[in-house]
C-alpha cells in the first residue's frame, strides 16, 4: 500500500498528542526545570496545530473527505477517523487557540507548584478535544469525551486544596460521568439496531432505510429517537446547554485562568460539533428519526438554547464575580449556537439551512476566540488586583492600556457592535432564520444581544473606566499583551474579512453537513472501505 | 410455560432496569459522596450489563452459545464457519465493555481522589456540607 499522508497524519494527531502527554513526567524529572513543561507543551500544540492546518488544506483542496482506519482495518471493523470541512475548520481553530492558551500558561507559570501534572492534563484536554472531532466512531467518540472529560475535570480542580475547586470538580464530574454512561447506553441501542457504530456506515444505513424500506421506519424509529437523547445529553452538559448548564459557573472561577479560556472557548464547541455531527451527518433529514423525531429534537434543542440564551444574558447581570459574569456569557452564546443548529428542521429550504449552520460555526469561531481573550486578559487583571471581585477589580484595567484595550475589543465582538467578528457572526445568525421564515427566532436573536449587553457594560465599565479606589500593584506582563492585542486584532480581522469567510462557511456547511456534504460523508466511507479491504 | 433460560433472561432485564433506576436516584438524590460514586458504578454496570445483553445469542434448540473465539481455521471448512457464525456471540460488545471498564476505573478513582481531598478540607463528605458555591 503507498503511504497516504494526509490520511497517515490524521491518525497520528492524537496518538501523538498522547506521546507528548505521557513522556512529559519523565523528561521534566531529567530536566527539573520548571519552564520545561510548559515549553513541551508549547511544542505539542504547535506540533498539532501545524498537523491539523495541513490537514484542513487538503480536505478544503481537494474536496474529498480524508478516512484514516486505525491499524489498516477497514472502517466498520476497526475504528477510523474521518474529516470533512466541518470538523477541519474547527479542529484548525481549536488546535491554534490551544497554542495561545499554552503561551499564556507559560506566562501563568509562577501559580503552579508542580507545572508538569498540569501540562499533560492540558495537551490531554487538546488531544480529548481533536480526537472528539476527528473522530468518525460513534463509540471513540465516546473514549474521546472521556479523555477530554477527566482532562476537564482534574484542571477544574487543579488547585487541590481549595474547596471551592474541588466541590466545582465533583459536581462537574460526578454528573458528566453519569451522562457519559447514559451515552454509552445509547450507543448500545444504536449497536442493536443498526450494527455499527461507524458514523459513516451508520448514515449510508440511514439514508438507504429511508428512501428503500420506508416500512422499517416505524420499528426503528422510536429506538433510535431513544438513542439519540440519550447521547444529546451528554453533549449538550459539554457544552453547557442550559438545564446542564450548573456546571460552568462553578467550574469557571475556580480553575486557573488558561483552563477557563479553554473550557469556555473550546470544549462548548466540542459538544456543539457532536450534536451538529449527529443531527446532521447521521440522523439527518433522511433517517430514521426523520421528520416528526427529527423536529421534535430539535425544536427542544431550540427552546433550550433559548432559555439558555436569555437566561445567561439576564444572570450575566447579577455577577459580583468577573469570571463568573464571563461563564454566564458563555452560558448565552452557547444558547445562541444551539438556536442556530436548531434551523435544520423539515420544510426549511436548504440554503437557508446552510446560512444558518455557517452562521453556526462563524459564532463558534468568533465567541472562541472572543471568550478566550476575556478569559485570559481577565486573569491579568485578577492578578493585578488579587481579586475577582468588580468592586476590587474598579480601574485595573487603566495601568495596562493594551490589555485593556484587546479586553474592550473582545467584549464588543461578543456583544456585537459593527465592525468585529461578533456582529456578523450574528447577522449572519438573524438572516439566515429570516430566510427560513423564523421571525421570532431571529427576533429572539436580538432580544438576547440586547439584554447581555446591559452585563458586558458593567463589566467593562468597572474593569477599565471606574475611579480605583485602591492601589493596585503592577504585575510584570512579559510581552503577554502582545499576544492578546493579536487575538484582537484577530477579532477585527473575522469581522473584516466577513464577505470570504461567510462564503467559505457556507461552502463548508454545504459541502459537510447537509445534502452533497452528507453524501461525500457517506462515500469517503465507502472508497476508504474497498481500498483498505481491496489491498 | 416460559423455559429457563427465558426466565433467566427476564430477570436478569428486570434487575437491569430496577437497577437504572436505583443508580440514577442515587447519583442525583443521595447527599453522601461515597454513595454517589456507588451508585455511578452501579450505572455503569448496569450499561455494561446491556452491551453485553445486545450482544448475547440466545440458545437454538438447546444448542448453547459459544464464545467468538474461532478455532477451527486451519481446516478451512466453510460449513465450519457458518456454523461458527450461527452460534457464537457478537465480540464487539464485549470490547466495548471492556474500554468502558477501564474508563470506568478512571473516572471512579478520580472521583475517590476528590472525595478524599473533600474530606480532608470540610472533614465531610456530606453534599449539604460541601456547598461554598452558588451553583
Amino acid at each position: 500500500m503507498a503511504w497516504n499522508i494526509p490520511e497517515l497524519i490524521t491518525g497520528a494527531v492524537v496518538p501523538l498528542l498522547a506521546v507528548f502527554a505521557f513522556t512529559l513526567p519523565l523528561l521534566a524529572k531529567v530536566f527539573g526545570e520548571k519552564k520545561f513543561p510548559g515549553i513541551w507543551a508549547l511544542i505539542a500544540s504547535v506540533v498539532a496545530a501545524v498537523m491539523s492546518t495541513y490537514i484542513f488544506t487538503v480536505v478544503w483542496g481537494t474536496g474529498k473527505d480524508i478516512v484514516y482506519g486505525f491499524g489498516g482495518w477497514p472502517p466498520p471493523i476497526g475504528i477510523s477517523y474521518e474529516v470533512d470541512p466541518f470538523n477541519a475548520v474547527i479542529a484548525v481553530f481549536t488546535a491554534w487557540v490551544m497554542v495561545l492558551i499554552t503561551i499564556y500558561s507559560l506566562w501563568y507559570n509562577r501559580h503552579f507548584d508542580e507545572p508538569e501534572w498540569y501540562y499533560i492534563l492540558l495537551i490531554g484536554l487538546e488531544a480529548g478535544m481533536l480526537g472528539c472531532l476527528y473522530t468518525g466512531d460513534a463509540f471513540n467518540l465516546f473514549v474521546m469525551i472521556e479523555v477530554l472529560g477527566i482532562s476537564a475535570y482534574a484542571l477544574v480542580a487543579y488547585h487541590k486544596n481549595r474547596g471551592e475547586a474541588i466541590e466545582a470538580a465533583i459536581k462537574y464530574g460526578i454528573i458528566g460521568a453519569t451522562a457519559t454512561t447514559l451515552y454509552f447506553i445509547g450507543l448500545v441501542i444504536i449497536y442493536g439496531v443498526y450494527g455499527t457504530l461507524n458514523m459513516g456506515q451508520l448514515s449510508l444505513l440511514n439514508t438507504e432505510i429511508y428512501y428503500q424500506r420506508p416500512d422499517l421506519i416505524a420499528s426503528i424509529g422510536v429506538a433510535t429517537l431513544l438513542a439519540v437523547s440519550l447521547a444529546l445529553w451528554v453533549f449538550t452538559y459539554k457544552s453547557a446547554l442550559f438545564p446542564n448548564h450548573f456546571w460552568l459557573p462553578d467550574a469557571h472561577p475556580e480553575a486557573p485562568t488558561p483552563v477557563s479560556a479553554a473550557l469556555s472557548g473550546l470544549v462548548v464547541n466540542i459538544g456543539v460539533y457532536a450534536v451538529a455531527r449527529f443531527m446532521y451527518t447521521i440522523f439527518g433529514p433522511a433517517s430514521t428519526i426523520a421528520p416528526y423525531y427529527r423536529d421534535a429534537v430539535l425544536t427542544a434543542l431550540f427552546i433550550m438554547g433559548f432559555a439558555g440564551a436569555f437566561i445567561g444574558a439576564i444572570m450575566m447581570r447579577a455577577q459580583k464575580d468577573l469570571k463568573r459574569l464571563l461563564a454566564y456569557s458563555t452560558v448565552s452564546h452557547t444558547g445562541l449556537l444551539y438556536m442556530a443548529l436548531a434551523i435544520g428542521m423539515s420544510g426549511v429550504p436548504q440554503a437557508a439551512v446552510a446560512l444558518g449552520l455557517a452562521a453556526m460555526t462563524y459564532h463558534v469561531l468568533t465567541h472562541g476566540l472572543g471568550k478566550a481573550l476575556l478569559f485570559m486578559s481577565s486573569g491579568v487583571f485578577i492578578d493585578s488586583a488579587e481579586t475577582r471581585d468588580l468592586d476590587g477589580l474598579a480601574g485595573v484595567g487603566r495601568k495596562y492600556p493594551l490589555v485593556s484595550a484587546s479586553f474592550i475589543i473582545g467584549f464588543l465582538s461578543l456583544m456585537g457592535l459593527l465592525p468585529l467578528g461578533g456582529f456578523f457572526s450574528k447577522l449572519m445568525l438573524y438572516q439566515a432564520f429570516m430566510d427560513a421564515g423564523m421571525l421570532i427566532p431571529a427576533l429572539a436573536v436580538i432580544v438576547v444581544s440586547a439584554i447581555s449587553v446591559l452585563g458586558y457594560a458593567k463589566a467593562m465599565y468597572s474593569v477599565v473606566f471606574a475611579t480605583p479606589t485602591r492601589e493596585h500593584r503592577v504585575i510584570r506582563l512579559h510581552g503577554i499583551h502582545y499576544m492578546l492585542a493579536l487575538m484582537a486584532v484577530g477579532l477585527i480581522l473575522l469581522g473584516v474579512l466577513y464577505p470570504w469567510i461567510s462564503q467559505g462557511l457556507v461552502h463548508v456547511a454545504n459541502s459537510s453537513l447537509i445534502g452533497p456534504g452528507v453524501r461525500e460523508y457517506q462515500e469517503a466511507f465507502v472508497r476508504a472501505f474497498h481500498a483498505l479491504l481491496g489491498r | 410455560m416460559i423455559t429457563l433460560s427465558e426466565y433467566f433472561m427476564t430477570i436478569l432485564i428486570t434487575c437491569m432496569i430496577v437497577n437504572l433506576g436505583l443508580a440514577l436516584y442515587g447519583v442525583f438524590f443521595k447527599p453522601n459522596l461515597i454513595k454517589k460514586i456507588i451508585a455511578l458504578t452501579i450505572l455503569g454496570d448496569t450499561a455494561n450489563t446491556f452491551a453485553l445483553i445486545i450482544g448475547y445469542r440466545m440458545w437454538v434448540a438447546g444448542v448453547p452459545s459459544r464464545p467468538p473465539v474461532f478455532t477451527e481455521w486451519r481446516s478451512n471448512n466453510p460449513l465450519l464457519l457458518f456454523v461458527f457464525t450461527k452460534t457464537a456471540v457478537d465480540p464487539l460488545p464485549q470490547a466495548l465493555v471492556l474500554t468502558a471498564i477501564v474508563i470506568g476505573l478512571a473516572v471512579t478513582l478520580f472521583l475517590v481522589f476528590l472525595t478524599l481531598q473533600a474530606w480532608k478540607i470540610y472533614r465531610s463528605v456530606d453534599m449539604r456540607d460541601i456547598r461554598r458555591l452558588k451553583g
